[in-house]
């Protein structure tokens, strides 16, 4: 699932990497945007997948990721793997990385790179 | 113009040329690539010659002088002889009184318009203490929930001291004339003493940028209640930006955007016809946000087609005969492909960018910063990206005639070429119904997908080449931005917000809102109202969600894939 939280609305990116990852033969749900943390943790364990991937571009990544986690947590869906891609300042992405987010994929990633690295991931 | 003799035996000297010299050449060489295509889908040739511009009539109908018919060499007689272009920056962050403190830096640096950068928030119609703001309060903008923060924001800056002031208004229009308006009478102003500039070009939102709030038919009112109320009231204010930089940016390729901004341009026009307006009433007041990141001559000769374009469309289709409403009024933010890695490098990028822009003759252009894809620019690169303007606009010649490279025989072809590709563009859209039908068909939407795939898949080939990045890299770390903004603002706004309510008259503003409300339903200028609204200090959220209870919500359709 590729999903835009918050009020970002830019997603060519997640399109982009939605198609890639589509074009690898996975079946991928993209949930438009505005999403809450809540409506994105409901949807992935609605439609059953296996990874989370999150675009954010809006700097409020520390807000709202770490209450996707959280979400996760409380709904026992911590086994979802989660990856984010975006505008992340480089100092923040320890941090995310820390909380539980498996992967942070800046702009200039290739696409090859980010489907590589969910293959594994799936597997 | 041509000799039809001197044509030929040119094209007899060309086919000599290409035998002896250039095939000499080729046998021990070659070219970098096969094609040299540029992200429009134009191959770039070898040489240009006068052959190729047989078809260019040079004295009246394709070229023209510059402030006449069809303005293809610039829009006055004077462009930046007279003085340069208006110098623009893009700024707002934080609270209100933090970005104070900036603006009045970029005003001591020159600055002649302040474009106002406003969070996310803000931007959909959402105060501070909203559920959706969480996280979200004065990142990527300045927060403004009601007229408190707009006299904060510009305590000590009187709007008359800048040449023009914007804010990056899309859905909100009508709030965002109105907050400088009531700005302005705090400040003892009239409308007539001061320029407002709002972008306003709400359709491009529900392709582009993501930032809409009503569905799209009451957002065309909403648009165009602005441009009809100015009209009116401040014909000298530019209530109307058409926007191809974020369809281009967000893969449509420049010449599909300037057609798509057009269509976009027409759509609303009709609209204010159809309420009685006339064109030459409107028009004068309309400007176009331009875009072109991969192609220097690219960038140049899309806005000496899009005039071109402009000007045919708006004398032929729409019966406009006021030089002011044939000659399209050009702003720019000049980007250029910049990257993480070794971001200095950035600052040859914007400048080259801000150059093609300025060759291109633009009337008001704001740059980058080189930190931007870091975060917030800091003070020293927002500082630079000014002073690169200026340098400009002052120092190398650059301006001292208008359109130089003008007769260019690369420049015209080119100018032809891309006009045609946007003329075709714009009539393809048209065919389809015109902007809204084709939005919502889809066109616009997979024009960008299509593109942003293959910019994509170019990036990744190396043939979208990124210096540092894809090609010569040496580096590997991505540097921290230098900006923070405090986490801690979202409480203070949203305890600002939580004063301006307890302070203001309840009932002045329920009496407002219900007036908001009234309107809304009808069909009468939503300004008036919302005016009223805010002058008693209504929030952004207030006035809003009373144009949502009236318009509904948009709803965005999920896409699915694969699977």
């Amino acid at each position: 699932m590729v999903g835009k939280v918050g009020l970002d609305g830019h997603e060519v990116g997640a399109r982009v990497v939605a198609k890639a990852l589509a074009d690898a033969g996975m079946e991928v749900i993209y949930t438009g945007l505005r999403q809450t943390p809540e409506m994105i943790v409901r949807t992935a364990i609605e439609e059953g997948v296996d990874l989370i991937g999150i675009s954010i571009l809006s700097g409020a990544h520390m807000t709202l990721l770490p209450e996707i986690i959280r979400l996760l947590g409380d709904y026992k869906a911590n086994d979802i793997h989660f990856i984010v891609g975006g505008i992340i300042p480089a100092e923040d992405i320890p941090v995310i990385k820390q909380i539980g987010v498996r992967e942070v994929f800046l702009p200039e990633t290739p696409t090859s790179v980010i489907v590589d690295f969910v293959k594994n991931l799936i597997k | 113009m041509w000799d039809k003799e001197k044509i030929k035996e040119l094209q007899k000297a060309k086919e000599n040329w290409e035998k002896k010299c250039l095939g000499l050449a080729l046998d021990d060489r070659s070219e970098q690539r096969e094609r040299f295509l540029t992200d429009i889908g134009l191959a770039i040739e070898r040489i240009y010659t006068p052959i190729d511009l047989q078809q260019i009539n040079f004295e009246y109908e394709d070229l023209g002088f510059p402030g006449q018919y069809p303005f293809t060499r610039g829009i006055t007689p004077l462009m930046h002889r007279n003085e340069p272009w208006i110098i623009a920056c893009y700024s707002g962050f934080g609270e209100p009184q933090i970005c104070n403190e900036r603006y009045k830096k970029l005003i001591e640096w020159g600055v002649d318009k302040i474009v106002m950068a406003v969070d996310l928030p803000t931007q959909v119609g959402y105060d501070s203490d909203h559920i959706m703001a969480k996280g979200e309060v004065g990142r990527v903008g300045v927060a403004i929930d009601t007229l408190r923060d707009m006299e904060i924001l510009f305590d000590d800056i009187p709007l008359n001291k800048l040449k023009r002031v914007g804010m990056l208004a899309f859905s909100f229009g009508p709030i965002a004339l109105s907050l400088f308006i009531a700005l302005g009478e705090k400040q003892g102003l009239k409308p007539s003493d001061f320029v407002v500039e709002l972008q306003n070009d709400i359709l491009e939102d529900f392709v582009a940028r993501g930032t809409y709030i009503f569905p799209i038919r009451p957002s065309v009112r909403v648009a165009t209640d602005v441009v009809g109320y100015c009209a009116s009231n401040a014909p000298h204010w530019y209530p109307l930006c058409l926007q191809a930089n974020h369809l281009n940016a967000s893969g449509t390729g420049s010449t599909k955007a300037t057609a798509f901004a057009i269509a976009d341009g027409v759509c609303y026009i009709n609209h204010l016809l159809e309420k009685g307006y006339k064109i030459d009433e409107i028009a004068p007041l309309i400007s176009m946000f331009l875009d072109e990141r991969s192609d220097f001559f690219i960038a140049i000769c899309n806005f000496r087609a899009a005039r071109r374009v402009w000007a045919k469309i708006m004398k032929e289709k729409m019966k406009a005969q006021d030089p002011k409403s044939l000659a399209l009024k050009i702003a720019a933010h000049s980007h250029g492909g910049e990257t993480l890695l070794e971001p200095i490098n950035n600052i040859v990028r914007i400048t080259l960018a801000t150059l093609a822009y300025v060759l291109g003759g633009v009337q008001v252009l704001s740059n980058a910063s080189y930190d931007e894809p870091l975060g917030t620019p800091t003070e020293d690169a927002a500082k630079i990206a000014v002073r690169t303007q200026q340098i400009l606009a002052y120092e190398l010649g650059i301006t001292n005639t208008i359109d130089p490279l003008g007769g260019s025989y690369f420049i015209e072809r080119l100018t032809t070429q891309i006009e045609k590709q946007i003329y075709e563009e714009f009539l393809r859209v048209e065919a389809m119904g015109g902007a809204i039908a084709a939005i919502e068909k889809g066109y616009y939407l997979s024009a960008m997908t299509e593109g942003a795939n293959r910019r994509q898949r170019e990036f990744e080939k190396g043939e979208r080449v990124s210096i540092g990045v894809n090609k010569y890299r040496t580096e590997s770390k991505i540097p921290f931005g230098a900006f923070r903004i405090d986490p801690a603002i979202e409480q203070k706004q949203i305890e600002r917000l939580n004063r301006v309510k307890k302070e203001r008259n309840g009932k002045t503003v329920r009496e407002t809102l219900e007036f908001v409300r009234e309107v809304a339903r009808g069909d009468r200028n939503l300004i008036p109202p919302i005016l009223e609204a805010v002058r008693a200090y209504a929030t952004m959220g207030e006035i809003c969600d009373v144009l949502r209870e009236v318009f509904g919500e948009y709803q965005a359709k999920e896409k699915y894939f694969g699977g």
